[in-house]
């Protein structure tokens, strides 16, 4: 079976359109114009990608996110309609992937809905052995982090993130590095996807997540993992 | 122009006409002072030495009947008489100063503080000649005295006293000294008095005019206060007015700009997809269809531009736009703009090993700066001949954006930056179809965003063409960590 993409947007002529653009790239598509009918056509968890409209009658982008969320670490996209509100930081809070600005050209759509699917199929890591890092331990290979002997629930980009400032413990990763080994973006991604992955990754990973132990930030540049 | 005859400003001149003020009334008053005290004490001086003269001159008569009377008999009445004429003729000098002679039958003077005929002047002579007495003021090898000629009847004789007035001369001319320094004070302080009085008066103008200066940088929180003066409380009320008229119109423009691109943007994303799928299916279109379908999807490109830099201007204006600022290296940034732009193969100039020379940006922000400058270059000057950039001071970066195009006027280097002008002015407006005129105004607020600047100016080396300078101020690179960079 094809990739599933399930798109959330109010708007009949934008949704159609976009539909038309994602069918041309050979996936499949289920339209939901509402959260409601959103949350009750993933409910299955049949969906390889989810494309969500922040401005949504009814519940709004952000708690469908919240939503799925709780039950699954699908792929999510956010699509804002401006790149410098709190929009963008809120949708990656309440658990989006990557995000976009209306209006986006579907090309952009691919390439970001291609870079995730890699993220989440390849079990890539170019042979990286097993990193052990104070009580973490990290299978690069089977895709499992421990803490404490017992295993982290982490989202695709937040483990793929992990693993790169793993596979050079208490080495620098910039931004833009981060941004184009995890995301695929080139120097001009947005540094606030990294920044709020790593918040978030801390929640997980640190006992103190506001004095980090394992995921430190290092000057106003970049990110390591302290071993 | 027409010719200005230079003018005082209006504190000069409420200064210049309370300081006249003062001196013409305070130097009336000193006058009238001086004159009168002058005439007082000259009249009291002489009324004195009249006395005096008056009482000597008694006594001498007095001593010179006692001696012609005892001519040839008792010579020791005589002798005290003698004696008694001549203590009146000496103690003179010592009592007053004044030198006195006695002409007896038109003899030659008597006189011990040798006083001499010609002396005398001639016209208390002739006076005191005719039998009469008489005084006379007049001033001699510079010092001011006063004659005073008797004539003694009974014994046929001229007495004269000469007082030097140098004492009422000195007091006159510390008079005089006080009185010309007070003068000068009071005028002095007048012109204070009126300098503080015009400032005084003139500082609500002031605050109109650091309010008016403030609105005029953009400030409309700007307003000023009702109660600096009851006077000008119609003033205050009527130009804060005018600022919430002339702020609430700006307002309503930039909320319609914002608004309209608000509104387009669901229109234009559904052109962009469909466009796509259209261009995907062009090579199975007819000719006339796939040409269509090429002119669509390039203005439509330029349509979303032009509204994404509209609602940035619209952002920048409402002062809402929010940089997100990290710390760039200005060698890679520089590098990564280059690549993404329109001429990725434009040479960069830089130094060895400056790595390390940091900003902070908002990097797709200043990134749009350099693009727009590219394009730019592109479109009136045939490309950039080279990107380069230096620090110019400990916490300035110049960056430089060089090409070897007609260059800027200098009466369009400023201009340049403003919305929707064009290289060329006038004349380039029509000739010229492309591209809108928002990039390098945008392109201006960016730089100003990030606390730099932007600007043009011809090439220093005599060739033509354009400079683009941004100045953009150095971030402090505190850690020596290493980073991996991209």
């Amino acid at each position: 079976m094809g990739t599933r993409i399930l798109t959330v947007e109010d708007d009949d002529r934008i949704r159609k359109a976009v539909r038309l653009a994602l069918e041309d790239e050979g996936w499949t598509v289920t339209e939901a114009n509402t959260g409601e009918r959103a949350l009750d056509l993933f409910s299955g968890d049949d969906h390889d990608v989810v494309l969500i409209d922040i401005m949504l009658p009814g519940i709004d982008g952000f708690e469908v996110c919240r939503s799925i969320r709780r039950s699954s670490d699908v792929p999510i996209i956010m699509v804002t309609a401006r790149v410098d509100t709190h929009d963008v930081v809120a949708g990656l809070e309440a658990g989006a992937d990557d995000y976009l600005t209306k209006p986006f050209a579907p090309k952009e759509l691919s390439a970001r809905i291609r870079a995730m699917l890699r993220r989440v199929r390849s079990s890539d890591s170019p042979n990286m052995s097993r990193v052990k890092v104070g009580t973490l331990e990290i299978s690069p290979d089977e895709g499992v982090v421990l803490k404490d002997g017992e295993e982290l629930h982490l989202t695709k980009t937040e483990f793929k993130l992990l693993v790169e400032l793993a596979s050079q413990p208490g080495k620098v990763f910039s931004r833009e590095v981060l941004l184009e080994r995890v995301w695929g973006y080139d120097y001009f991604g947005d540094g606030r996807l990294v920044d709020v992955h790593i918040r978030r990754l801390r929640t997980k990973v640190e006992a103190d997540a506001a004095s980090p132990r394992y995921v430190v930030t290092s000057r106003g540049l970049g990110y390591k993992l302290q071993p | 122009m027409t010719p200005r005859r230079r003018r005082l400003g209006l504190t000069s001149r409420i200064t210049v006409i309370f300081a006249l003020g003062a001196l013409l009334l305070t130097s009336a008053v000193a006058t009238a002072t001086y004159l009168l005290l002058q005439a007082t004490l000259l009249e009291e001086a002489s009324e004195s030495a009249q006395a005096q003269a008056w009482r000597n001159a008694r006594d001498i008569e007095t001593g010179l009947i006692t001696i012609a009377a005892a001519t040839g008999s008792t010579s020791a009445e005589a002798a005290e008489a003698e004696d008694a004429v001549a203590a009146v003729l000496t103690n003179t000098l010592r009592t007053n100063g004044a030198k006195v002679a006695l002409i007896v039958q038109g003899d030659d003077p008597r006189s011990p503080s040798g006083l001499l005929s010609r002396d005398i002047p001639a016209e208390l002579k002739v006076l005191v000649q005719t039998g009469q007495a008489g005084q006379y003021r007049y001033s001699q090898d510079g010092e001011s005295q006063l004659g005073i000629g008797l004539w003694i009847a009974d014994v046929d004789s001229e007495y004269y006293e000469i007082v030097p007035l140098t004492e009422l001369e000195d007091t006159l001319n510390s008079l005089r000294t006080v009185l010309i320094g007070v003068t000068l004070s009071a005028s002095l302080l007048g012109a204070l008095l009126g300098w503080y009085t015009a400032r005084r008066s003139l500082h609500p103008i002031a605050s109109v005019t650091s309010a008016a200066e403030a609105i005029a940088a953009g400030d409309f929180s700007t307003r000023l206060d009702p109660a600096i003066d009851p006077d000008l409380r119609g003033l205050s009320s009527s130009f804060n007015d005018m600022v919430d008229a002339l702020a609430a119109r700006i307002e309503r423009d930039e909320r319609f700009a914002s608004d309209v691109s608000h509104e387009l943007r669901s229109p234009l994303m559904t052109l962009t997809a469909s466009v796509e799928v259209l261009e995907r299916r062009q090579h199975e279109l007819p000719d006339a269809a796939s040409q269509a379908v090429e002119l669509l999807s390039q203005d439509l490109r330029r349509f979303s531009t032009l509204v994404e830099d509209l609602l940035e201007i619209s952002r920048i204006d409402a002062g809402a736009a929010e940089l997100d600022e990290s710390l760039v290296v200005v060698s890679q940034f520089l590098h990564a703009v280059v690549n993404q732009s329109r001429s990725p193969e434009t040479p960069i100039d830089y130094l060895p090993d400056d790595e390390s020379l940091l900003v902070i940006a908002d990097k797709r922000r200043l990134a749009q700066v350099f693009i727009n400058l590219i394009d730019n270059a592109l479109k009136y000057a045939g490309g950039v001949e080279v990107i380069s950039y230096q620090p110019i001071s400990d916490d300035e970066v110049e960056i430089l954006v060089q090409d070897l195009g007609p260059g800027v006027p200098l009466a369009d280097q400023k201009r340049i930056f403003d919305r929707f002008t064009r290289a060329g002015g006038e004349a380039g407006r029509r000739e010229s179809a492309k591209g809108a005129g928002l990039g390098l105004s945008l392109a201006y607020e960016h730089v100003r965003l990030h606390r730099g600047a932007l600007g043009v100016r011809d090439r220093d080396d005599g060739k033509p063409g354009a400079v683009f300078f941004v100045r953009l101020p150095i971030a402090e690179d505190t850690d020596e960590e290493e980073v991996m960079a991209s």
